[in-house]
């Protein structure tokens, strides 16, 4: 078993195997798609295809109702219009396995051994849930490929070329943009007075907090970053006006989606969406995610990968909104986590699968309420809390097993 | 002399033909007015949930008659929505077309939105069969929940109008008690033409469907519920990320 194992995961093996099952589940859509009534491609596909025809014809993407995304998109897959349909989906599936190559090399920069990496990769690389992802026509791997690519190359110092990726990420989805918050921690000067001067008066530690944001390093990766998302935005914006603003970013801001969905606020903000609260609610809504997110990055930015997985995690579950395709926003941050664990394999598999239970526990209901239209509102928002209640847990499990890359000072665990 | 006469003749012949084609619209006319007798169109719904199909059955009279095309009227009220591109997707596999009035926004919810009318055209060979049935997928909207009790709400979906137009039969004006309305002439929408618009002597009856509905009444319960759990998970999250800081 162990050499069959050893033998799967040999780079060549592994990387080649892993682009082939993808071409060959690609085959097998465009087979299913034609000959059956289920078809096998997602309708999220359609809609970029469809934005990108009429880019052929000179028009806006917006034209198509649904695309809110970045015109980007839509024009790197022009080619299914002029070669094949099939190059969007190859494009993706090859995202998909360079975001498994990504992270190998970051799990060998973290000081894991070549077999390690590979076996960890694997994870990413043979897991049926990008797999099939990426064969139906999602585009979440090419965010993926340029998130991995901004943490391999912060943990590699290139912070020019992090930033390039990063303001690029930024640009596609807007998501990333709570990295800032970790990144710009890691990339202050280390205070001088922290740990040191604790007579120190608090206003001369606040002004040296402060100085510590006034680096070189923080100001190069800020300009560039802030650069390359200012010349995408005002180019797109000078192409194709208020929309593109509207679709891509404010959309996705505002969104109040009261049709079922994973998140716990999902039937609170359908009862209240006509009433006077529903403003404050949104607000109150919002303020988990904040503090969260700012306690998450203050307490782990020495550790970059492991924070952003905490980033996305948090921002996921606690989101107004949150669909299956959002997993994948953290799932592939997870392999970099996964060697710093001191869960034994029992644990992990009982993490997994208490995962899937808290999806299964709410899609029972939502497909009762959508496909035989009983009222199952309030199993749907029970099954929603129970979700996030799972998701918390599981992160706690993660948190207090996690034993980071180098042996920093850690205060004593009461 | 000849020269008249032979005008004269010319005359007289011009006329027949113009008098005989007249005749034979008239004979078409008449024979469709009969046929038109044997129309009739009835709604049912299939499926379950908020995806559903709209089976339309049109019964044409069993007389062979050709040439003559069908339109269904459709008014659709708020609580649904037609998927154009779900229609697109359809396309080659259905023996129909459908032109919509206006854009339709997918994801708004009913009580935000008006009701939309579609023009649907069935592809018919040349001989008009006497039994047609179409199948239009449906979805259902979201709306605003209920702060009195009832756990679903009501949607009526009218029986569609029936209009039916003959390219041999142009004078319209002899078809009581059915109206003439203008339509457009094909789901191009290019131009317009006048259809008989069939009146059903037990009038238009509708289906009902039933969607469910959120709560009202519970909201503060659940607002409370939510707030109260996020909450929790949240300070139980965030006293753990302390705790385990990395410094």
């Amino acid at each position: 078993m162990e050499k069959l194992i050893s033998k799967l995961t040999e780079k060549h093996v592994l990387f080649t195997a892993s682009f082939a099952i993808r071409l060959a589940l690609v085959a097998y859509g465009d087979y299913q798609d034609r000959t059956m009534a289920v078809k096998f491609t997602d309708i999220d596909y359609h809609v970029f295809t469809d934005a990108a025809r009429f880019i052929t014809k000179g028009e806006s993407p917006y034209n198509r109702s649904t695309y809110r995304y970045t015109p980007l998109l839509a024009w790197m897959l022009t080619p299914n219009i002029y070669l094949n349909m099939v190059f969007g989906k190859i494009l993706f599936i090859v995202c998909d396995v360079l975001s498994g190559l990504l992270i190998y090399r970051i799990l060998r920069l973290r000081g894991l051994s070549s077999e390690s990496a590979r076996r960890v990769c694997s994870l990413w690389l043979l897991n049926p849930l990008p797999m099939g992802v990426s064969s139906r026509g999602n585009a979440e791997s090419i965010l993926a490929a340029l998130v991995l690519g901004t943490l391999l190359c912060m943990e590699g110092r290139r912070l020019m070329w992090a930033a390039m990726l990063y303001g690029l990420s930024v640009h596609m989805k807007i998501y990333p943009i709570t990295y800032a918050l970790p990144i710009v921690l890691t990339l202050r000067t280390p205070g001088t007075t922290e740990g040191k001067d604790n007579q120190g008066r608090r206003w001369r530690r606040f002004i040296g907090f402060c100085g510590g944001f006034l680096n070189r390093e923080l100001f190069l990766f800020a300009s560039v970053a802030g650069g390359v998302f200012c010349i995408l935005t005002s180019f797109f914006y000078y192409m194709y006006g208020w929309e593109f603003l509207h679709e891509t970013y404010l959309y996705h801001l505002t969104r109040r989606d009261i049709r079922h969905n994973f998140s716990p606020y999902f039937y609170m903000l359908y009862l209240t969406a006509d009433s006077r609260w529903s403003q404050w609610l949104g607000l109150a809504a919002f303020l988990p995610q904040l503090i969260l997110l700012l306690v998450a990055s203050w307490a782990f930015h020495r550790d970059l990968a492991f924070c952003c997985f905490l980033h996305t995690a948090i921002f996921v579950s606690f989101n107004k909104v949150c669909t299956s395709q959002y997993f994948l926003w953290y799932l592939c941050l997870l392999p970099l986590v996964i060697p710093h664990l001191s869960l034994s394999i029992k644990q992990g598999v009982g993490l997994l699968l208490l995962w899937f239970a808290g999806q299964g526990i709410w899609l029972c209901p939502a497909y009762f309420l959508e496909f035989e239209g009983y009222n199952t509102f309030l199993l749907i928002w029970l099954a929603g809390l129970l979700f996030l209640i799972v998701n918390c847990f599981i992160l706690i499990q993660v948190i207090s097993h996690y034993k980071p890359t180098h042996t920093p000072k850690r205060p004593k665990v009461e | 002399m000849y020269f008249v006469l032979f005008s004269v003749l010319a005359c007289l012949l011009t006329c027949h033909c113009v008098v005989e084609n007249g005749e034979k619209d008239e004979n078409h006319c008449g024979f469709l007015k009969q046929w038109l007798e044997y129309t009739s169109v009835s709604v049912e719904i299939s499926n379950k949930g908020f995806h559903r199909e709209v089976v339309n059955t049109v019964e044409l009279s069993p007389d062979v008659l050709s040439g003559v095309r069908v339109l269904l009227v459709h008014r659709w009220p708020n609580g649904i929505y037609i998927d154009p591109y779900q229609l697109a997707s359809l396309r080659d596999h259905s023996d129909w077309q459908i032109l919509l009035d206006s854009a339709i926004d997918l994801e708004v919810p009913a009580h935000k939105t008006s009701g939309f009318v579609t023009y649907l055209y069935p592809t018919l060979d040349e001989q008009t069969p006497n039994l047609l049935k179409v199948t239009i997928p449906i979805h259902g909207r979201y709306h605003e929940p209920s702060f009195v009790g009832k756990t679903s709400t009501s949607v009526e979906i009218q029986t569609p109008e029936l209009l039916l137009r003959s390219k041999k039969c142009t004078q319209l004006n002899n078809f009581e008690p059915h109206t003439v309305v203008d339509a457009p002439c094909t789901v191009d929408n290019s131009s317009t033409c006048p259809w008989i618009k069939i009146q059903h002597q037990q009038g238009r009856g509708h289906v009902s469907l039933q969607f469910p509905v959120g709560d009202g009444s519970l909201m503060k319960p659940v607002c409370g519920g939510t707030l109260l759990v996020t909450m929790i998970c949240c300070a139980a999250l965030s006293k753990l990320m302390w705790k385990h800081q990395i410094v």
